[in-house]
């Protein structure tokens, strides 16, 4: 998977590309409206991350620039600035999602593969993980073949999980995904661990190994040992 | 207790022209009094000299009591005569009306066929009661008619003197420095109110610009750190990917992540707040509070009941008011936020929609809360508290906005914030 990052920030750049290196994702960073513009014309991407504000020029012609090319790449915004009229001008331009600064690398990640899954859907949109198999858009999971009953929270949580795997995901980054905008608001991550271990047990009693490690202190992974 | 400036002024007049009335009133009778006995005794004498130019020479001793029969008010007296004219102040009872009727007298020698007489000529007094009536009727309708032409004068000519302060006056009172509207003061011809005017236009003019600046500074301060925060967040992110801790090490990662959630939140709200002052959130249209309230409340319940928090509900089905839906969800999710953070364990919080209140009670420290300062930003009940300070600032800010009242209240062991809607 190929992506395009450009974003001014070169130590958020130089993480963002970490943590997407591992999973696969090979980035290439552009921090200039100039160079972006130059690399969406030469080569495809499966997915853009857009800052809005670059030191020479608004990211806003990208989006513009890339319609003007019909080009059909996904593209995420990833903007400090964010107001209504600048996410929904956003995404009547094309954008396809709206991430805002700060966000977690995990967030990132799972939108990235929210968004590529959709680009490319043909006809199942299937995400499997050795036994387990979820089906994204019946929303129901498999495990060996047989259908096991999570609340739509929990196979949120699942996707959120296996998406990063093999890495660490604090407390406070599974709260955010899980209830968006409003968890950070409280300090208690406590219905975390409430929704991970039902989906915990609900995974081992339908026969499925045992994924989701408790990271002391920190929080959780998910990992095929 | 305040008084109208107009009122004060005029009262001052009015107590001036009182007293300076009241004061005069009895000299004022006093004079009356002695022109009035100097005329009595003038119209005396002259009825004596009348007496001796048409009649003392023809009139016999033996006319006296025919006189005296027809004459009642001047009288020609025994022969025991006084030495020289004598004027005095007698009583004599009237038969007709029944009561004593004071007299001025005059008691004259005269001579009557070469005999001397007293002629004892008298005049009816107007009885000091009935002077001192008049006088105080005088003198009511004197002061009647003054109070009455001050308070006109007041009315009328105070009034339009007046008139360009009060304009100013109002103006100010409408006067909000986070609304963009100037007060237009009114043009006048009085040296003082231009004066006034103009201090007020540089005081209005300066402070706005100090506010204005301030307020984007916040806006712009907190979009500034949003970069940052970014990388710091993206940093903690990496590092704990990066293999085994020690205990220690983890819990100090923890820490980390509690601060810069902490820091991201009060960040988020200080944008929040610095938005809604610059009505970044115009937009409105019917919101069902009951709707809102309906969709937040499982993920309020749920975090609710990590404490083991009850959250119970008593709502008006499609109560809608006409505002921002953004601003509404903010605020019922900060009540919800505020209801839950400083709750207890096996707390509950009771919600409550009416046509036009919605309150939200909840158990907590039994103690009523500061009124003057739980919406000042950055107060906090308690200082070792997670929240930032921000929640019900935010809170009063949309109630303001949309000219909403909000009012808090400690009874029954219940913390109750109650929105006036409309």
């Amino acid at each position: 998977m190929k992506l395009l990052l450009i974003e001014d920030e070169y130590e958020l750049a130089e993480s963002i590309k970490a943590y997407l290196k591992d999973n696969n994702y090979l980035c290439e960073w552009v921090n200039k409206v100039d160079a972006a513009v130059e690399k969406i014309s030469m080569y495809e991407y499966d997915c853009i991350l857009l800052d809005l504000m670059l030191p020479d020029g608004n990211g806003f012609e990208i989006l513009k620039e890339l319609k003007r090319q019909n080009k059909t790449e996904g593209i995420i915004i990833i903007s400090a600035r964010e107001t209504l009229e600048s996410k929904i001008e956003g995404l009547q331009l094309g954008a396809d999602d709206y991430l805002t600064k700060p966000f977690h690398l995990s967030e990132l990640l799972v939108r990235i593969q929210a968004l590529i899954r959709r680009k490319n859907f043909k006809g199942s949109n299937i995400v499997t993980f050795n036994e387990i198999e979820i089906d994204i858009f019946a929303k129901t999971v498999k495990v060996d073949g047989r259908m096991i009953d999570l609340t739509k929270k929990e196979i949120d949580l699942l996707l959120y999980l296996i998406g990063n795997k093999n890495k660490v995901l604090s407390k406070g980054a599974i709260a955010e995904h899980l209830s968006g905008d409003m968890a950070d608001m409280l300090d208690n991550h406590d219905f975390v661990y409430a929704h991970i271990k039902n989906l915990k047990n609900k995974l081992k009693e339908a026969g499925s190994g045992d994924y989701i490690k408790t990271v002391y202190g920190l929080g959780y992974k998910w990992q095929n040992d | 207790m305040t008084k109208k400036l107009l009122n004060k002024t005029s009262r001052a007049y009015s107590i001036f022209a009182l007293l300076v009335l009241l004061v005069s009133a009895p000299f004022f009778y006093i004079a009356t009094e002695e022109l009035y006995i100097d005329d009595a005794d003038e119209a005396l004498i002259l009825r004596k000299n009348e007496f001796l130019k048409y009649f003392a020479s023809s009139l016999k001793e033996s006319d006296i009591p025919v006189w005296n029969s027809f004459n009642r008010d001047v009288k020609i007296k025994d022969p025991t005569p006084v030495l020289k004219d004598t004027l005095f102040y007698s009583v004599y009872f009237d038969s007709l009306s029944k009561e004593d009727e004071p007299y001025r007298e005059l008691n004259a020698r005269i001579l009557i066929e070469g005999k001397p007489y007293t002629l004892s000529a008298r005049i009816n007094l107007v009885e000091t009661e009935d002077l001192i009536k008049s006088v105080a009727i005088l003198f009511f309708i004197i002061i009647l008619l003054l109070l009455l032409g001050l308070l006109i004068i007041n009315r009328k000519w105070s009034q339009n003197l007046w008139k360009p302060f009060y304009e100013t006056l109002y103006q100010i009172e409408k006067f909000e420095i986070d609304k963009s509207i100037k007060p237009d003061f009114p043009k006048t011809d009085v040296e003082e109110f231009t004066r006034l005017n103009h201090s007020l236009e540089r005081l209005i003019e300066k402070n706005t610009l100090i506010y204005q600046s301030q307020r984007e500074f916040i806006e712009n301060a907190a979009h500034e750190l949003q970069t940052p925060l970014a990388v710091f967040q993206a940093k903690i992110d990496m590092l704990i990917q990066s293999g085994e801790f020690t205990a220690q090490q983890y819990q100090i990662l923890n820490s980390l992540n509690d601060a810069i959630a902490r820091l991201n939140r009060l960040n988020k709200n200080l944008l929040l707040l610095s938005k809604i002052e610059n009505d970044s959130y115009q937009e409105k249209q019917n919101v069902s509070l009951t709707k809102i309230i309906k969709n937040l409340l499982d993920f309020f319940t749920e975090q609710a009941s990590a404490n083991n928090i009850k959250i119970k509900t008593e709502l008006r089905e499609h109560s809608t008011v006409f505002a921002n839906p953004v601003l509404i969800e903010i605020l019922i999710s900060n009540l919800f936020l505020n209801a839950i953070r400083h709750n207890v364990k096996n707390g509950h919080i009771e919600v409550t929609l009416t046509e036009d209140t919605l309150s939200f009670s909840n158990t907590g420290e039994n103690k009523a809360l500061d009124v003057d300062k739980i919406f000042i930003r950055f107060s906090k009940s308690n200082p070792s508290e997670h929240g930032n300070g921000l929640g019900l600032a935010i809170i009063k800010k949309i109630v303001e906005l949309n000219h909403w009242e909000i009012t808090y209240s400690f009874d029954n062991f219940l913390h109750t914030f109650q929105i006036k809607l409309k």
